[in-house]
């Protein structure tokens, strides 16, 4: 059986508190959410930290609130909860859809948002659709509060910009323009408990509702280190009209942007297949969203 | 160090002192003596180990104890009145939903809760609120078809 190494434990009542017992212990603590990542690590042997923080009695940080037209996740919001909540099913649908297909309905109910970010796997599924919607992540520490944009947040497996003592807090979403749509596809063997094969996230934002295409993000997971945005791929989506030919053409580019490894779930080959045919697939789907169908 | 927590298990309130590295299966099997919660995988895989906490299954192997200080925790054992079967369990055993019974106290649970928030599930419904816990004997069949009598039972 699987047994935890030993380790003291701290649940701090807010946030400025929080801060401080991270400062005080240096690189020896932990902060624990929901577990479902950090707890499979501890008990693989992979991790064995000499304190953990426990966030779930800090309160502010586990709402969903409208700011300014925009959104504000709180970073221990548990992701069946985005599944579940009118404003996100609403307003940012790709962030629903994402949520709905991580993990097992029991993963859910535990895991959060905010460490499904500071984990930084680079199959993880909520980073793309954030990074498609623009989101920004606010880190706290002892000394200062930052925002970050997502896409700048990554660095690698495992690796963020986050540094000791700083803990994340929330999620920012800006008001999105008019005539804004996403869509999100997780290739996967399975329905359910599955990793992604491959997943596009896609964005488009049109200048009218039957105008050209103001913005696209292309967000690729799953076929590099970490969540990459297919640049050249966007850049061919701006000023044009939008066709099932351009999307087509968008995917093409994507497929030759991503760097995928061989490994049990997928050959890399096969990946950037899958990339063109997600992207041009997610583009469409954008498309529907962003005219409102 | 020991921390000293309350777990209102089965509607009943237990005071417990545990390590911070036990996780909430192991003090409702170990310390408490719910043995009906059962551990496959140790890594939230297979969801024999499902628990309800303030209304939401999660893999209790996962979950430390200390965490969920003061949550209401329903077990297997606190899902029929007394010797009255609640009607997901009776469903089970009409249906032959359980084999070994390895997955089943984490299939009901999970099905219940299912039950408890839509009266009505559809098929795709039931296979998706199952979807976390792992059966390697009945072919999920008998466990979908036992759902929906039960849905039906509960109408009633
Ligand atoms: C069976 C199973 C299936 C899974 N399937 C998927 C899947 O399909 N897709 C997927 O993306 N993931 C999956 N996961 C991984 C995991 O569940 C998610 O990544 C989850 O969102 C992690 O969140 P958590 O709250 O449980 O994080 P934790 O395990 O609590 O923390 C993860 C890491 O983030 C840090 N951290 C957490 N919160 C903060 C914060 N607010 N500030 C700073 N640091 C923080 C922790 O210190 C830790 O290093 C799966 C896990 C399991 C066990
Ligand atoms: S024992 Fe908890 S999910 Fe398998
Ligand atoms: S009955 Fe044996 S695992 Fe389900």
């Amino acid at each position: 059986m699987h047994l935890l190494p030993k380790f003291d434990y701290y649940e701090p009542r807010d946030i400025g508190e929080a801060c401080k017992l991270l400062s005080q212990l240096k690189g020896s603590a932990r902060i624990i959410a929901g577990g479902t990542d950090l707890l499979v690590n501890m008990k693989k042997g992979l991790l064995a930290p000499r304190s953990l923080v426990g966030i779930g009695k800090i309160p502010g940080i586990s709402e969903i609130e409208p700011v300014n037209g925009g959104i504000s996740i709180g970073a221990h919001l548990i992701i069946q909860k985005l599944v579940e909540f009118d404003l996100i099913r609403k307003k940012l649908s790709v962030l629903s859809r994402a949520a709905s297909v991580l993990g097992s309905p029991l993963v859910r109910n535990r895991a959060t948002i905010g460490g499904n970010i500071v984990n930084a796997r680079p199959a993880a599924d909520l980073p793309p659709p954030l990074i498609a919607m623009g989101a920004r992540v606010r880190l706290k520490s002892r000394r200062q509060e930052r925002e970050v944009p997502l896409d700048r947040f990554f660095r690698g497996p495992g690796e963020t910009v986050i540094k000791p003592g700083e803990i994340l807090t929330h999620i920012v979403i800006d008001a999105l323009p008019p005539f804004t749509g996403g869509d999100y596809i997780k290739l996967m063997h399975r329905r359910s408990l599955e990793i992604a094969i491959v997943a596009v996230a896609s964005r488009i934002t049109l200048d009218g509702p039957d105008g050209v295409i103001r913005d696209g993000r292309i967000i690729l997971s799953s076929v590099a280190p970490k969540a990459i945005r297919a640049v050249r791929a966007e850049k061919a989506l701006i000023g044009e009209r939008p066709s099932e030919g351009l999307f087509e053409h968008a995917g093409q580019i994507a497929a030759t942007e991503c760097t995928p490894i061989d490994d049990i779930r997928g050959g890399a080959g096969y990946r950037c297949s899958m990339v063109g045919v997600l992207t041009k697939r997610t583009l469409s789907g954008a498309l529907r969203e962003a005219k409102g169908q | 160090m020991k921390k000293l927590i309350t777990l209102i298990v089965n509607k009943r309130a237990f005071e417990v002192a545990v390590e911070p590295n036990r996780t909430l299966a192991q003090v409702l099997r170990e310390d408490l003596g719910f043995l009906g919660t059962k551990v496959g995988c140790g890594i939230g895989d297979c969801g024999a180990c499902t628990v309800v906490v303030d209304g939401r299954p999660v893999n209790s192997c996962l979950v430390l104890a200390v965490q969920v200080n003061g949550s209401e925790i329903t077990t297997i054992e606190g899902v029929s009145e007394g010797a009255e079967l609640h009607p997901v369990q009776e469903a089970f055993v009409e249906y032959g939903a359980i084999q070994c019974g390895f997955c089943t106290s984490g299939m009901i649970l999970s099905a219940k809760t299912l039950l408890d928030r839509n009266s009505n599930p559809s098929e795709p419904e039931i296979r998706a609120a199952l979807s976390g816990n792992l059966c390697r004997c009945t072919g999920y069949q008998k466990i979908v078809e036992a759902v929906h009598a039960a849905a039906g039972m509960m109408k009633k």
